[in-house]
Order: C-alpha cells, then sequence, then structure tokens
C-alpha cells in the first residue's frame, strides 16, 4: 500500500514538474469552454448536457495521451528494470499509475467546474443532474485511463502507446453508431452495450444506474488486467 | 550469499548465457569480466530476478530468486548497465522516491538519503534536475540508489563506465567500503579496476563460464610459468646462438627472441621457475654482457585475452 502511494506520488510529481499536466489542462479548459458556449448558445438551456457529452468523447482522445508514457518510458529509460528489481509488487505499481492519471483526471475535470457556477449565475442548472454527469464523465475517465496503461505496457515507444490507445479505445465509441447499421435485433443489442455512450449517457440524465457503474468498473479492471499480464509476459521473454 | 546454480538463459533460438555457476561469499568483490556480448548483463539481470532463468537456480541473500523473488529484491541493490534515472526529477525527488520504495522510515529518509548523497560525492546537488546531469553524476546517483537501504548484496554492472580517472578512483575506494561486511558483484570490462578491486574474478565468454579463480592464478596459469626478459650482448661468433644456449639451460622452458638492439639480444624467457641465477652463470663462463634481467609480471589483460581467446 505505501509503495502504491510512494509511486503515486512520483508520477503527480513527474506529471507537474514537466509541462504536460498544464499542457494537457490548457487543452482540455480550451475544448470545454468551447463545448460550453456551442452547448448553450444552440440548445439555451441551463445544462451542460452537450458539453459534457463531447468532453467524453474529447477525453477517449486525449487521455491515451497522457497515460503513454507509463510503462512506455519506464522501458526506455531504464528505471522499470529499477521497479523490477525492488519491492514494488505489481498491483501496487498499478495501483500507483492508475490512481495517479485518475487523479489528474479529476483535477481536470475540476477545472470545468467554472462552467456550472457560470450557469448558477445566469439560470437555475438542475445540481443533481450536473453532479450524476460529472460522475459518469469520472467513470469513463477510469476506465479509459486503464486502457491507456494496457497500450502503454505493450510497447516502448509512447507516440505508439497512445496512438494504440486511441486505437483500441475507438470500437468502445464506434460501437453504438454501428449498433444502427446493423439489422440483426440481437447483434444491435450487443454492440449498443459495448458503447461507453450508451453508459454514460444515463448519467447526464441524472439516472444513476448499477448496470452503468458497474459496466466502467468492470471495464477498468479488465484493462488494469491485461496490462498485469502484459508486463508479466513481457519479463518472460 | 550469492550462489548461480547452472543458470542458462536463453533468447528465442539465442543462448545469451550458457550453464553458468559460480558462488560468491559474504566480504566478497567478485568481479565479472567478459567481452561485450559475453552474457554478462544477462547473468547479472537472471541474478536479480528482473529475467527468469530458462534452466538453473540463482540464491541470493538466502533466497531463491524466482521462488522468493520479493525477498531477494529487498535484500539486494543494483546498478543496471544504464543508471534508471527519472529525468525530469531533482536528484532529492529521485531519492526520496527510492527510499519510500524501499522501505525506509519517514524519519530517517532526510538523513539516510545525506548521508549516501555524501558518499558518493553529491552534497549540495538535491536540486539538480537528473535530466541534466553529465555522465558521471547520473552513474553517482545510480550508485546512491543501489545502496540506499544498505543491501546485503550488490549488483553493478559496469559502475565505471563513462567515468573521469578522478572520478573512477573515487568509486573504487567507495566500492571497497562498501564490501566489508557484504557481497559484490563488479561487471566491468575495464580490467585495471578489477585488479585493484577483487581477488577472485570469474570470466564470461560466449555464455559460458571460461575461468573463475583467484586474480593471481588466472594470471600465473595463463602467463604458463614465469616469464623474464634478459638482454644479453655475447662477442661476434657467439650472438647467433645466444637464444639457443640459453635455451639450453635446464631450468629455461622456452626462449624467444624478441628483438636485437645495440647489439644485445632481447629475449623473452619462460621457465617454471626463476632461471636468472643461471642465466647469469652462463653468461659470465662465456664473458657475455648482461644489460637486463626482469620479472615480467604477467597482465590481467594478457590472461583475459588468452581466457577469452581459448573460449571463442
Amino acid at each position: 500500500m505505501s509503495v502504491a502511494w510512494a509511486v503515486f506520488k512520483k508520477e503527480m510529481r513527474v506529471y507537474f514538474v514537466s509541462p504536460l499536466a498544464y499542457v494537457f489542462l490548457g487543452v482540455f479548459l480550451f475544448l470545454a469552454g468551447l463545448f460550453f458556449y456551442l452547448g448553450v448558445v444552440q440548445t439555451g438551456e441551463a445544462s451542460l448536457r452537450v458539453m459534457l457529452g463531447n468532453l467524453s468523447v474529447t477525453l477517449l482522445f486525449l487521455l491515451p495521451l497522457l497515460t503513454m508514457r507509463h510503462f512506455a518510458e519506464e522501458q526506455r529509460a531504464g528505471t522499470f528494470e529499477f521497479l523490477m528489481t525492488a519491492p514494488v509488487p505489481l498491483g501496487s505499481l498499478l495501483a500507483g499509475k492508475w490512481a495517479a492519471s485518475f487523479a489528474l483526471c479529476l483535477i481536470l475535470l475540476a477545472g470545468t467546474g467554472i462552467f456550472p457556477l457560470v450557469l448558477a449565475y445566469y439560470g437555475d442548472p438542475d445540481w443533481g443532474v450536473i453532479l450524476t454527469s460529472y460522475l459518469g464523465l469520472a467513470l469513463a475517465c477510469s476506465g479509459f485511463v486503464a486502457a491507456g496503461l494496457f497500450t502503454s505496457s505493450l510497447t516502448d515507444e509512447p507516440v505508439a502507446a497512445g496512438l494504440g490507445g486511441v486505437l483500441v479505445l475507438l470500437p468502445f465509441w464506434i460501437s453504438g453508431t454501428a449498433a444502427d447499421m446493423v439489422p440483426v435485433p440481437a447483434v444491435q443489442e450487443v454492440l449498443r452495450h459495448l458503447s461507453f455512450l450508451t453508459h454514460v449517457e444515463p448519467f447526464s440524465r441524472g439516472v444513476v444506474d448499477s448496470a452503468d457503474v458497474a459496466w466502467f468498473v468492470l471495464f477498468t479492471f479488465a484493462f488494469l488486467f491485461l496490462t498485469w499480464r502484459s508486463i508479466e509476459s513481457r519479463r518472460w521473454r | 550469499m550469492i550462489s548461480a546454480q547452472g543458470i542458462t538463459k536463453r533468447f528465442g533460438d539465442f543462448t545469451a548465457v550458457d550453464s553458468v555457476t559460480f558462488e560468491v561469499g559474504r566480504g566478497e568483490i567478485l568481479g565479472f569480466i567478459g567481452p561485450n556480448g559475453a552474457g554478462k548483463t544477462t547473468t547479472m539481470r537472471v541474478l536479480t530476478g528482473f529475467l527468469p532463468a530458462t534452466e538453473g537456480r540463482a540464491v541470493v541473500a538466502g533466497h531463491d530468486v524466482f521462488e522468493e523473488n520479493m525477498q531477494v529484491r529487498r535484500k539486494v541493490g543494483y546498478l543496471p548497465e544504464r543508471p534508471p534515472l527519472y529525468t525530469e526529477l531533482s536528484i532529492g525527488a529521485y531519492l526520496g522516491f527510492v527510499a519510500e520504495v524501499r522501505g525506509i522510515a519517514r524519519a530517517d529518509r532526510t538523513r539516510r538519503i545525506g548521508e549516501v548523497m555524501e558518499q558518493v560525492g553529491l552534497t549540495g546537488w538535491e536540486h539538480r534536475i537528473l535530466g541534466s546531469l553529465s555522465k558521471g553524476y547520473r552513474q553517482r546517483v545510480g550508485l546512491a540508489q543501489a545502496v540506499i537501504h544498505d543491501p546485503e548484496v550488490l549488483i553493478l554492472d559496469e559502475p565505471t563506465s563513462g567515468l573521469d580517472p578522478g572520478q573512477v578512483a573515487g568509486i573504487r575506494q567507495f566500492v571497497r567500503g562498501l564490501a566489508e561486511d557484504r557481497t559484490v558483484i563488479l561487471s566491468t570490462h575495464i580490467l585495471p579496476e578489477v585488479e585493484r578491486l577483487c581477488e577472485r574474478v570469474v570470466v564470461i565468454a560466449g555464455g559460458k563460464v571460461a575461468a573463475d579463480e583467484k586474480v593471481e592464478d588466472l594470471k600465473n596459469r595463463v602467463g604458463k610459468g614465469v616469464r623474464f626478459r634478459v638482454e644479453l650482448r655475447a662477442g661476434a661468433d657467439d650472438q647467433p646462438r645466444v637464444p639457443q644456449l640459453v635455451g639450453a639451460l635446464g631450468v629455461v622452458d622456452q626462449v624467444t627472441p624478441l628483438d636485437a638492439t645495440d647489439g644485445f639480444a632481447v629475449l623473452d624467457v619462460r621457465a617454471p621457475s626463476d632461471p636468472r641465477t643461471d642465466i647469469a652463470r652462463l653468461a659470465t663462463e662465456r664473458s657475455w654482457t648482461i644489460r637486463a634481467m626482469e620479472r615480467h609480471a604477467p597482465s590481467l589483460e594478457e590472461a583475459f585475452l588468452a581466457v577469452v581467446g581459448q573460449e571463442t
């Protein structure tokens, strides 16, 4: 546990001593502002529905860039050899790294907190819906970060890991759209459930369904498990 | 403290390390030498548990590196070939992370980090960013990282590569100080380093152990007895026969004429024991002039090349 905490602190430090975290914050808040403006102008509602929906897709493309360095860079710099010869259990390593990236996601999301405040100043937003929307986004972040960790463990080339992360996540976005094109109802159903949008959408309506929460938790653990296996197998080659 | 028992490591069809067996005891500094690509680094990686051996078994600090990997990790300090540094972090932050991972109590951390930084000559550098350091300083941080938890066993993979002579001397001093009650494996291809630090060497070539013995024994064995350099001048008619006559002495095994300068024949004489008095007697009988007769200490380099040459 204390090792996971040490890894977490180290990762956070690496994020914030390099320009990475700040660039991310900048890009993300710029896009969030854009979506907020467009959403409010288009719908005239005092709601974050449009912004939050768009942000979830933005995160799908951005987060793999945040996680791409995790294992790829450790391999490159030779620090992976340190981690694997120091008393660092693999579980602690994964937990620390996942938690650090997830914490940075929460910071990104907290940065968009200004927009609900703007809404509250001019209108009367539904705070419950806003809170559940953020919960949905946070859950999506958790899954995307895990998938990004997985692709980072596959290569020692960070850029390949980043693009690979997007590639791995894309089917979970596209499948919702693809579902409408398949005439077979059973396949349609499966494809729809594969899409993370299907599971994020209820949150933006203020509905917290335990099935949706479970979907994201499962998604996260599935990719963390794959990462675990990928690192273990790396040592056997 | 370290026992490698028939370690074999294959990568696909390629056998990097082939049934390597050796032991290192407490308080010993073992030199692990061999040409590039001989399997040094792979062996180190097996001993630290970073790579599992294909066959064979390694016991380090009383634990099987495969079965009880975590215990081994706790007791071993390891400096890989490339110091494992997070280039974004400062020296202080990096060593803080290592100390925490190594389980050093919070209360002791600052003191311990200060100690090792002093030992490797980094005092006052805690705010320097690792990525901006020169090779020598990176190596020092790598060493500090390896010893911060006061490990029983130290595995150092080319700790002095890329350092200037002053730095090398400093690190040598440091390693010697560490070795008193610990076990150190020092992999290197800088032979003078080994001669100064290690009593025993394991020579590895082509993935196999080519020699495992005391440095002195290795040098003498490979030197095929003792060698002497003898310079003699005889009269004009005797001169061409000098090598032959010296070779005819009972105590001499072999004579190789090296060159002739100023009328002196320069000979390389090999003998099982010191032949100088016999040569001197011969020279007196025949009225030769002796300019030099010196014992030629076999160098580790010669021994190394001979051993490695045999195996490849």
